[in-house]
């Protein structure tokens, strides 16, 4: 095991998958020349050429639409976007094109590209910058989503989407790019299968679901509820949110009896929402408490640091939703 | 004026950078916007440019190290300037005056950590006030569906288990003490509470044991009753005598059974509370709850703590039928046989501890009743009896009243009922 | 390759056969058996013919909605086509595209898309895997004068211009977007003036003659598969019909149609045969076989069995390679990774 930042073990995914397979390419704004906006295409585009490692003009509509055309008729696209705040200008092109292909076809036509690039909020980019997409795409049959946490994670399931014969939307986060962790040795090629989640931490007196940026807040929630309640929390981390691994939501549930959801997105609908449907209907002779939620607060981010501080969800906020479900 | 120059944050994100290469050494003249260095952030080599004009006196960070933002870098200033105090405090670490004062944290331990602080402090408030909310408005009981799913299949009926979650909610916890009291207990379990034994007392360590679910009711019951009913205490000393006697003229009508003091005194009690029944009452939830029935709470004494059984209208009945339900009560009491409604609902409470030669006391109120009645031992004194000095029996009651049911003068007038009642027994056959 | 008269009897067939196609889908739609929109084509097979013609077995087209025209000349089945229309599970979409979203890969129709604009880049994209993979085959985006003002459309002709990918975009200029005439949409009259700012070449005529598409259209594949970049063509045209089925076409007068049909590019082409000396029983001949054609495609397509659920959740998602055999949502099915 060695220990790789975030966006370096996304880095050698990309590298591993295009020595792999010459049909891989990356493209998207300044991910070539200027070695990528935060750095993840670093050396790249000398490794690769320019015939792999595409510079674009700032389009996303279009370079979106020329990487699921490409798609159709043969290759595997990575298409970068800077931030995911930018790719609603893409909108169209993800939601009526890359995830309709397959079905207005029968079946025929894949689109086997990934779409990749940091989510959610940085530091003070405020309202127009800190978008966190996840319950806009998650909505859409046709795509899978992944949003891994971890270095480790981020790798394995990066390798996967690439190999994966349908869309895959894979949402970085411009916080975690820094983060270090364990990430197999190279030649362990090690690839995660989209739909199981990580238990990132074992317990039976709550179970907190958690993904990206959150999953290290409720990470270190579960250590001050251990030390100031003896509250051992389960911390089951989906990574994918297409597919969805219910089932080690509701068994771990079915464990601890109560549940905590923390999410980057806002409260209305999302992934959120989504789990606690699931856990409520799969689970629900099984809980001894209504499902909390710690989400962003309902408004558009704002600027100044102590507000976005407030928005975001907090360690405070977290420990309190557990101590709540488990009438402490 | 010559100043320490930290590494300036050159992204968002940045956390730390490495300083690729500087652009001038030390001695060179500086202009506001000259470039000092190049900086290696996060996110791309980024230009390190001057805020200050001066000359570069001191370069504290050489090309080629990986600093974190605000780190101490260069001491600017005028040619020839002491910097011998500059250089001490960059040595110690001392963040650059001119760098931005809020350092952002990494994602990992961007949350400050004060909430651990605060939730050890105290024992938290919030449980407690939660267990103690009205339960539904519909009366409905309420449980948590794993609680139900469990009741199911251990045949617990829920109507029998108290609820010590929001609104009276039945949570596992709750029946999980239900089903270990033998399923006989009805009040649910108390809340766990934040208090853990503080430090220093290890020479002697406590024997700790665990609470059992009657205490932490007890526990629980009481502290309400004493933080949230507004207590006060009436004292009254009577003449025993007339009791005394009334008392053996009862027994030398009976055969195999006596009557007690304590039964005469639930008598008195529950003929007083008709009398004046402003007293017969409950504060409820902004609402004055006027009983209709007299139903009298008699403190028993079991093995690991207390009970209060009822005397369901003991207005109606007589000293007899009064004595012989209080036995049945007591005998179930410290058999664990009663059951849940045989101590629920009473109006008012009697508490008796006179058998310990206890004078006087002030009882703690059961809620919702709104009073509660202290009984002290019989003792000697002297007094007068037809006009001749002679050797008599008084007693002494204290009466605890909820000050949101029962003023200082009703109280009084109650008591004085009680007295006139035991002094002349002969009135309560009014 | 054919050439001359025979290739124009051959094109002359296949221009015969989308007009009858059509004409009995619209039959279908009176009756209630097909639904939804449906966009007709009649007046401008001369283009969808004409294009086809000029391109090879591997090349890539794309187009609109009004797309059965192009999907037929290029070797859909009238079966296939009118199966789905009809929804049915013989359809070239299994019946889950219909009239919008035929696809046929195999002859290299890569589909009927429905947002205008929206299937440009796309095209750019099969281009450039085109030019990515080196194999010579050139890709045609076909799309309205509408469309010219939309995003979609510019920021594909962008990528396309810069990156010269083996391009032909196709303005099937029928001069209405809907109902609103060009006039009141576009201050320009020459469209190819929107891709001069893109460095691409252009081209504009008249398309009711297929011959004169055809070689009009070469020049500019052959320019583009020999990697000289992008061609803008604006064809001008003419539909008979309303936008779609529920359009009344109140917009223009019925003299101006009049005229324009004195233009009917199937009447033009069997006029430039029997010119040539095609004897008038051989082109009844043909037309009585596309009669037959088109009768039996609305049987097939009658007599299918309907569209499944089965296919409706086949079709979500290709099979996949990253989500394991215990987590598969309905329908999804497993291959063992990638490329399979």
């Amino acid at each position: 095991m060695r220990e790789l930042r975030y966006r370096e073990a996304i880095r050698e995914a990309m590298i591993e998958e295009m020595e792999r397979d010459a049909n891989v390419f990356l493209m998207g704004e300044e991910v070539g020349h200027y070695q990528g906006a935060y750095k993840v295409s670093e050396g790249l585009l000398t490794r690769f050429g320019e015939q792999r490692v595409i510079d674009t003009p700032i389009a996303e509509a279009g370079f979106a639409g020329v990487g699921i055309g490409a798609a159709m008729t043969g290759l595997r696209p990575i298409v970068e976007f800077m931030t995911w705040n930018f790719s609603f200008v893409a909108f169209d092109q993800i939601i009526s094109s890359a995830a309709k292909v397959a079905q207005m076809s029968g079946g025929r036509v894949p689109c086997p590209i990934v779409f990749r690039g940091p989510n959610g909020a940085a530091k003070q980019v405020a309202s127009q910058h800190s978008h966190s997409v996840d319950p806009f795409y998650t909505n859409i049959p046709g795509l899978w989503i992944a949003m891994p946490a971890t270095p480790r994670d981020a790798k394995g399931l990066l390798k996967a989407a690439i190999r994966e014969n349908n869309p895959v939307l894979f949402l970085e986060g411009e916080t975690l790019y820094n983060v270090k962790g364990e990430v197999l040795d190279e030649d362990a090629d090690e690839v995660i299968p989209f739909g199981k989640a990580r238990i990132a931490r074992e317990g039976d007196g709550c179970t907190i679901v958690a993904w990206g940026r959150p999953y290290y807040t409720a990470m270190e929630a579960a250590e001050i509820l251990a030390k100031e309640h003896g509250l051992q929390c389960e911390i089951v981390d989906p990574r994918t949110l297409r597919p969805l691994d219910v089932d080690a939501m509701v068994d771990s549930v079915k464990k601890t009896n109560r549940c905590v959801v923390v999410h980057e997105h806002w409260p209305y609908g999302g992934p959120g929402a989504e789990i606690v449907d699931q856990i409520q209907r799969h689970a629900f002779d099984w809980l001894d408490a209504p499902i909390e939620r710690v989400a962003a607060l309902d408004v558009p981010m704002p600027y100044a640091s102590n507000l976005e501080t407030l928005v975001l969800p907090t360690v405070e906020r977290v420990v309190e939703a557990v101590k709540k479900v488990a009438y402490l | 004026m010559a100043k320490i120059i930290g590494l300036p944050k050159l992204s968002p994100t940045m956390e730390e950078g490495t300083l690729v290469e500087w652009a001038k050494k030390e001695g060179d003249a500086i202009e506001v916007d000259d470039l000092l260095a190049e900086v290696e952030t996060d996110k791309a080599t980024m230009e390190f440019r001057s805020f200050d004009k001066g000359v570069l006196l001191k370069i504290l960070a050489p090309a080629g190290e990986t600093l974190a933002a605000d780190t101490p870098v260069a001491i600017i200033g005028e040619a020839g300037e002491d910097i011998s105090a500059l250089l001490e405090q960059a040595k110690g670490g001392a963040k650059a005056p001119a760098a931005e004062p809020a350092k952002e944290a990494a994602p990992a331990k961007a949350e400050p950590a004060a909430a651990p602080a605060a939730a050890s402090a105290a024992p938290s408030a919030a449980p407690a006030a939660a267990a103690s909310e009205s339960p539904a408005p519909d009366g409905r009981k309420m449980a948590s569906p794993l609680v139900r799913r469990l009741a199911r299949e251990e045949g617990v009926d829920l109507a029998e288990v108290g609820g010590s979650g929001p609104h009276g909610r039945i949570v596992k916890r709750d029946l999980e003490a239900f089903v270990a009291g033998g399923g006989s207990k009805q009040s649910p379990a108390a809340p766990v509470s934040g208090l853990s034994s503080g430090p220093g007392y290890e020479r002697l360590p406590a024997r700790v044991e665990k609470a059992s679910q009657m205490r932490k009711t007890i526990a629980r019951r009481l502290v309400e009753s004493k933080q949230t009913v507004p207590h006060f205490y009436l004292t009254i000393d009577l003449d025993a005598s007339p009791m005394i006697a009334a008392r053996e003229q009862m027994n030398a009508l009976l055969k195999d059974e006596k009557v007690s003091f304590n039964d005469l005194v639930i008598k008195a009690t529950a003929v007083a509370l008709r009398r004046l029944p402003e007293v017969n009452a409950s504060w409820m939830d902004g609402e004055i709850h006027f009983h209709q029935v007299v139903d009298v709470s008699v403190a028993v004494a079991v093995a690991d703590g207390l009970v209060t059984p009822v005397v369901r209208d003991a207005d109606r009945k007589g000293v007899l039928a009064i004595s012989r339900e209080v036995k049945e009560l007591a005998e179930k009491a410290r058999t664990k046989k009663l059951k849940p409604e045989e101590m629920m609902n009473g109006t008012f409470s009697v508490s008796n501890l006179g058998m310990y030669g206890i004078e006087e006391f002030g009882a703690v109120i059961n809620p919702p009743e709104g009073a509660i009645l202290a009984v002290g031992a019989l003792r000697d004194d002297v007094g007068v009896v037809n006009g001749q000095v002679a050797a008599v029996k008084r007693m002494k009651v204290t009466m605890s009243c909820d000050h949101r049911v029962v003023d200082g003068a009703l109280g009084a007038r109650w008591l004085a009922e009680f007295k006139k009642l035991l002094e002349n027994p002969m009135g309560m056959l009014l | 390759m054919a050439s001359g008269i025979d290739e124009l009897r051959q094109q002359y067939r296949k221009m015969l056969e989308i007009r009858r196609f059509e004409e009995e889908a619209a039959r279908a739609y009176a009756m209630g058996k097909i639904g939804g929109f449906l966009h007709l084509y009649i007046g401008q097979e001369a283009i969808a013919v004409g294009v086809a013609s000029a391109l090879v077995k591997g090349d890539y087209v794309f187009q609109t909605y009004r797309d059965h025209g192009i999907a037929i000349a290029l070797g859909m089945t009238a079966n296939a086509g009118m199966a789905e229309l009809f929804g049915k599970d013989t359809g070239c979409s299994r019946g889950l595209g219909g009239s919008m979203h035929f696809f046929d890969p195999d002859n290299g129709f890569y589909g009927g898309w429905g947002i205008v604009g929206g299937h440009v880049a796309l095209a750019a994209g099969a281009a450039f895997k085109s030019k990515y993979a080196n194999d010579g085959q050139v890709t045609v985006c076909f799309f309205g004068e509408g469309a010219t003002n939309i995003g979609g459309f510019h920021e594909g002709l962008s990528l396309a211009g810069l990156w010269k990918l083996p391009i032909v975009f196709i303005c099937e200029n029928n001069q209405y977007a809907m109902g609103t005439p060009m006039s009141r949409t576009t201050p320009l009259e020459d469209l190819t003036l929107k891709a001069q700012g893109y460095g691409m070449h252009g081209d504009r005529f008249e398309g009711h003659d297929v011959t004169v598409v055809k070689d009009r259209v070469k020049t500019a594949v052959d320019r583009a598969r020999r990697g000289e970049g992008p061609t803008f063509i604006e064809i001008q045209t003419y539909r008979f019909r309303g936008h779609s089925m529920s359009d009344p076409a109140k917009y223009r007068s019925r003299q101006e149609l009049e005229e324009r049909k004195k233009k009917d590019p199937c009447a033009v082409a069997r006029q430039r045969l029997a010119d040539a000396g095609v004897k008038e029983a051989e082109l009844l001949g043909i037309e009585g076989e596309i009669d037959d054609l088109i009768a039996a495609c609305v049987k097939h397509a009658d007599e299918a069995p309907p569209a499944t659920e089965e296919a409706m959740w086949d079709s979500v998602y290709v099979p996949t390679s990253a989500v394991p055999a215990d987590r598969l949502p309905r329908g999804v099915v497993r291959v063992e990774d990638g490329d399979a």
